[in-house]
């Protein structure tokens, strides 16, 4: 692993950490300005000066804008009590599972002497899918709408969530959104409907104490933060705040701060200028600067550390051409915004300009000796076919590369289908008897050294009526041969195995596959023995089927359970992404969609921009269900969102996505461009025109 | 050298190189995730470990001021009942109450890393005395001598006069003035374990000594007491038996007892990502 850069503080950014540890600091400055820095530095500063690290609480938006700060945490070596690092979200849980006996009753609950239970984003999917979906069935909402299911229930839940950051009663959420609606009647129709589904989801999470996120804030801001006991013991325990990335975070939690504020002895709340990329989650970047209002002492930092000149000139030239001139930046005289992005000429196809991207990576690897981690390919929507075409590519190449999720759902991995498949075999009263093509597949993964030829001949022979045969049943000497007697021994094993499981079966899927791990498929022999991305990826779907069974079946101890998860997992609803951020490997090319690769608040070399003619960089995702300016605090409730807002909106949008990304970047950009896009059209997006105008005026001025 | 410098040993990860020096290179160097059951009675031991955990909770919120009256009703499950009433009527019998800290974790250096304790209860009389409370569930009450040699109970008062001051006034938390109370809800009883300069720099010694075993080490040996491989999910990787042991035997030989992991990864809520 390469040795950390080490960073260098300024005076500017000293004074900013060495503050008093009663005064409040408002601190703002676009992204490379060193914000963080300043975060991580006054928290090595607190503990220099012997603050309590149990009393210091670090803020942040989403968990990945955490990680300099346990960067930080894990480098302290002096003796001391714990650093509090939450979300809202965390914040929230901890707050309601400790508390709960004191508001579940008020808060609507219906069995209040009852312990509540978190719903995981899976847990969430599948009660829409079961309490939702018949609603929709039965009652034909949503007719004149063409999503499919997942993204429908998806919206509903994004309802629930911006109503309760925005602090908008959830059951006004349908009635905004009509109000500003200006078209056809049909989409206000939709408004009601989701607001039927969202009330009827409310509804059942209150009956059965079930709390998804948007419960678990809204519990959380409007009745343990107002009372006394939960307000002392947090105001109490932390007192002093670091909160970065504030406008990344919603108007509740910036009401809470504002509370806070007065009340803690010392605070930093670090704002980042242009950004706000969090919208569609609840973010409001302009609610966030009111904290400023409270704050003792306001500072600034204007220096950029990331960019070279050159990619400052660039950062000047796209601002003035999105029309936000960036003000007080100094562009230095032998600067060249041009030096800062390579736009390589015209390509027609797609996967031509793919081939040129990877080409370009590889040059950079091979023979500039760029590293890999210094490299990230950016997309405004990264498809299954863009990073399928892009990893096969750099793998022709030998180039490690690495997506923002996994390149499989848990539910698709190898391991994870053969336990599936066995699961089925195992219990036939599911009536859900595999192909011959799974379990030959199934047996390839489960038994050493067991090739998919023969295990289709095993199972050609063996495998009748949802029965596997003994091995001995195969009555042709070659066949047996072919096979050989020692995997034919493991099979008879693996198959008497489930025999035996059948005369006592038990209903808790989790408890028969780590039973069938740990008795048979671990030993010397078998596929999971010392293949740990195997035993890894059993341990988080046996995870992921205990947790479910565990919730759901405090709720429905008689739902068959079991048979329940398997169907949801094959209809993709379940087992969905198990993502260890903590084992990921940096050390590769990161491939991702350009706000995650924002979120992520990390500055790289070279940045790969894919699709540059696409209008996806300055369109919002299609959501008939919702809208995220609407269902802000900043929308003058009544007022019609016309073309001209949406407009703006993508305006504003591609400014400060093209600034953010610019801004975290050292070296060069890299825009990927063909004139016929991913799907075949022609391609005339709004930030191809933006860098066509810049570059035109570029050129007049050098004429 | 087996370890990177942000290393954080626990009283756990140690008592597992104690007890298996294979199972902490699974477990902690190489994070190997093995899903085999601990128990062949799976749902009896969730259960004892879930009832642990609501009890943690509720002695947890007893501690933070919620009424007695309203927690109560989450205790009306045996056994969770029964180490309610235990608890209400002695379990803090004796305990400082000038300072409670509830679920506290303190971390202290050690050798080139970091040795974290993760407390259910510090009581502290500031300038008098600082009490540790461990709250035990499991249904056999174990000999003392079992406990005294018990990486936690080492570890415990050992992180406390190290890394004590900020809840001591500022001032170091001699080792004479800790106490380490296990308190056995079942039976309402209480092994208590003082501390002293000696054992102070005993430990010291002995917990350095551990951390230069493991750095030194080219192979981490597979344990000679393979009653332990009963319980222990990497049975099969390392060729000692294909099931699982019996619960009870399980609670004669060893000690259920809550996880005490190390990852500071405090977000278990699923947010929606982009
Ligand atoms: S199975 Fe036995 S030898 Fe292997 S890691 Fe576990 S305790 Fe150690």
């Amino acid at each position: 692993m390469p040795a950390k850069k080490s960073i260098r503080v300024t005076k500017a950014q000293q004074q900013i950490v060495k503050t008093p540890f009663d005064q409040t600091v408002f601190l703002e400055g676009a992204a490379g300005t060193g914000k963080t820095t300043v975060g991580t530095r006054r928290i090595r500063y607190m503990f220099e000066e012997k603050v309590a690290p149990d009393s210091i609480l670090i803020l942040v938006p989403q968990k990945a804008l955490a990680l300099p700060y346990y960067d930080e945490l894990k480098r302290k070596k002096t003796a001391g009590s714990q650093v509090g690092v939450m979300t809202i979200g965390s914040l929230s849980q901890q707050m309601v599972d400790l508390f709960w006996p004191l508001v579940a009753e008020e808060a609507g609950f219906k069995h209040p002497m009852k312990r509540p239970h978190f719903l995981s984003l899976e847990l969430v999917q599948y009660y829409m899918h079961k309490i939702i979906g018949p609603e929709i069935d039965r009652n034909g909402y949503f007719n004149s709408v063409t999503i499919n299911r997942n993204r429908l229930f998806s919206q509903i839940v994004d309802n629930l969530n911006k109503a309760s950051v925005v602090g908008i009663p959830y059951q006004e959420v349908g009635e905004r959104l009509k109000s500003a609606w200006q078209g056809d009647e049909t989409q206000k129709h939709v408004y009601d409907d989701a607001q039927r589904c969202m009330t009827r989801f409310r509804e059942f999470c209150l009956e059965n104490n079930l709390l998804d996120f948007s419960l678990q804030v809204h519990v959380f801001i409007d009745y343990l933060w107002p009372m006394e006991a939960p307000r002392h013991y947090l105001l109490n325990k932390f007192r002093h705040l670091i909160v970065d990335n504030s406008e990344e975070d919603n108007p509740v939690t910036h009401a809470m701060l504002g509370d806070w504020l007065p009340q803690c002895d010392s605070a930093l709340i670090i704002y980042d200028t242009d950004a706000g990329y969090r919208r569609f989650l609840g973010a409001d970047a302009d609610d966030a600067y009111r904290l400023k209002a409270h704050c003792d002492t306001h500072a600034m930092l204007d220096r950029h550390f990331t960019m070279s000149d050159d990619m400052t000139a660039f950062a000047v030239e796209m601002a003035e051409t999105l029309h936000h001139p960036l003000e007080g930046v100094k562009v230095k005289r032998k600067a060249d915004a041009l030096a800062a992005i390579e736009f390589p000429e015209s390509i027609r196809y797609h996967p031509q300009m793919v081939d040129a991207v990877v080409e370009r990576i590889a040059a950079l690897i091979y023979d500039e000796g760029v590293p890999t981690s210094e490299i990230v390919v950016i997309a405004p929507f990264m498809s299954d076919a863009l990073r399928f075409a892009l990893m096969t590519r750099l793998e022709a190449y030998d180039v490690p590369a690495r997506s923002h999720r996994p390149s499989r759902a848990l539910r698709e991995e190898p391991a994870a289908l053969a336990l599936m498949t066995l699961a089925k075999l195992a219990h036939p009263a599911w009536q859900m008897r595999p192909t011959t093509f799974d379990v030959a597949h199934a047996l390839t993964t489960a038994i050493s050294d067991l090739d998919m030829v023969r295990a289709r001949l095993l199972v050609d022979v063996l495998y009748k009526k949802g029965q596997l045969a003994a091995f001995d049943n195969i009555r042709n000497a070659e066949i047996q041969q072919r096979i050989t007697f020692e995997l034919g021994e493991r099979y008879d094993m693996l198959r008497q195995w489930i025999d035996e499981y059948q005369q006592e079966m038990s209903p808790q899927l989790d408890f028969f596959w780590s039973r069938l791990f740990g008795e048979l498929l671990s030993r010397n022999g078998y596929g999971f023995h010392d293949d740990f991305d195997a035993t890894r990826t059993a341990a988080n779907l046996i995870d992921s089927a205990r947790h479910f069974r565990q919730i759901i079946g405090s709720i429905d101890p008689d739902a068959p359970l079991a048979k329940d998860y398997v169907e949801m997992v094959q209809r993709g609803i379940l087992a969905d992404a198990y993502l260890d951020w903590q084992l990921e490997d940096t050390e590769s090319v990161l491939l991702t969609p350009a706000y995650t690769f924002l979120m992520s608040n990390r500055a790289v070399d070279y940045q790969f921009w894919i699709n540059v003619g696409s209008p996806g960089w300055a369109t919002r995702l299609y959501q008939p269900l919702t809208h995220p300016y609407i269902l802000s605090l900043q929308w003058e409730q009544g007022r019609k969102w016309g073309d001209e807002d949406e407009l703006a909106a993508n305006q504003d949008a591609l400014y400060r996505l093209v600034l953010g990304l610019i801004r975290r970047c050292r070296e060069r950009i890299y825009l990927g461009f063909s004139e016929l896009g991913e799907q075949g059209y022609e391609q005339r997006g709004e930030l191809l025109m933006a860098i066509q105008g810049m570059l035109r005026r570029r050129a007049l001025e050098e004429a | 050298m087996n370890l990177l410098g942000d290393f954080t040993f626990s009283q756990s990860s140690l008592q597992d190189d104690v007890d298996c020096p294979r199972r902490f290179e699974l477990r902690y160097l190489k994070r190997v995730r093995y899903p085999a059951p601990e128990t062949q009675d799976m749902l009896e031991f969730e259960q004892l470990m879930q009832h642990g955990a609501d009890f943690h909770r509720l002695i947890h919120q007893y501690i933070l001021g919620i009424p007695t009256e309203l927690l109560t009703p989450f205790a009306d499950e045996a056994p969770l009942n029964l180490w309610w009433r235990h608890f209400l009527a002695d379990g803090l019998r004796d305990v400082p109450d000038e300072k409670r800290l509830p679920e506290m974790t303190l971390i202290a250096p050690l050798g080139d890393y970091r040795l974290l304790a993760k407390y259910d209860l510090l009581a502290i009389t500031p300038g008098e005395r600082a009490v540790i409370m461990d709250w035990k569930t499991s249904r056999n009450l174990p000999k003392r001598e079992w406990l005294a040699a018990k990486l936690q109970t080492r570890v415990y008062r050992y992180v406390l006069a190290l890394a004590g001051d900020e809840l001591n006034d500022g001032a170091a938390i001699p080792p004479d003035a800790i106490e380490m109370r296990y308190w056995y809800a079942e039976h309402n009883r209480v092994i208590s374990f003082p501390y002293s300069e000696a054992q102070f720099a005993e430990d010291e010694r002995y917990l350095l000594s551990l951390i230069a075993e493991i750095e030194e080490r080219d192979i981490f040996p597979l344990t000679t007491d393979d009653r332990r491989c009963r319980f222990c999910t990497y049975r099969t990787l390392c060729g000692r038996g294909n099931e699982a042991g019996l619960l009870d035997e399980y609670e004669t030989d060893f000690e259920i007892t809550l996880a005490d992991d190390f990852d500071i990864d405090l977000d278990q809520i699923a947010e929606i990502e982009f």
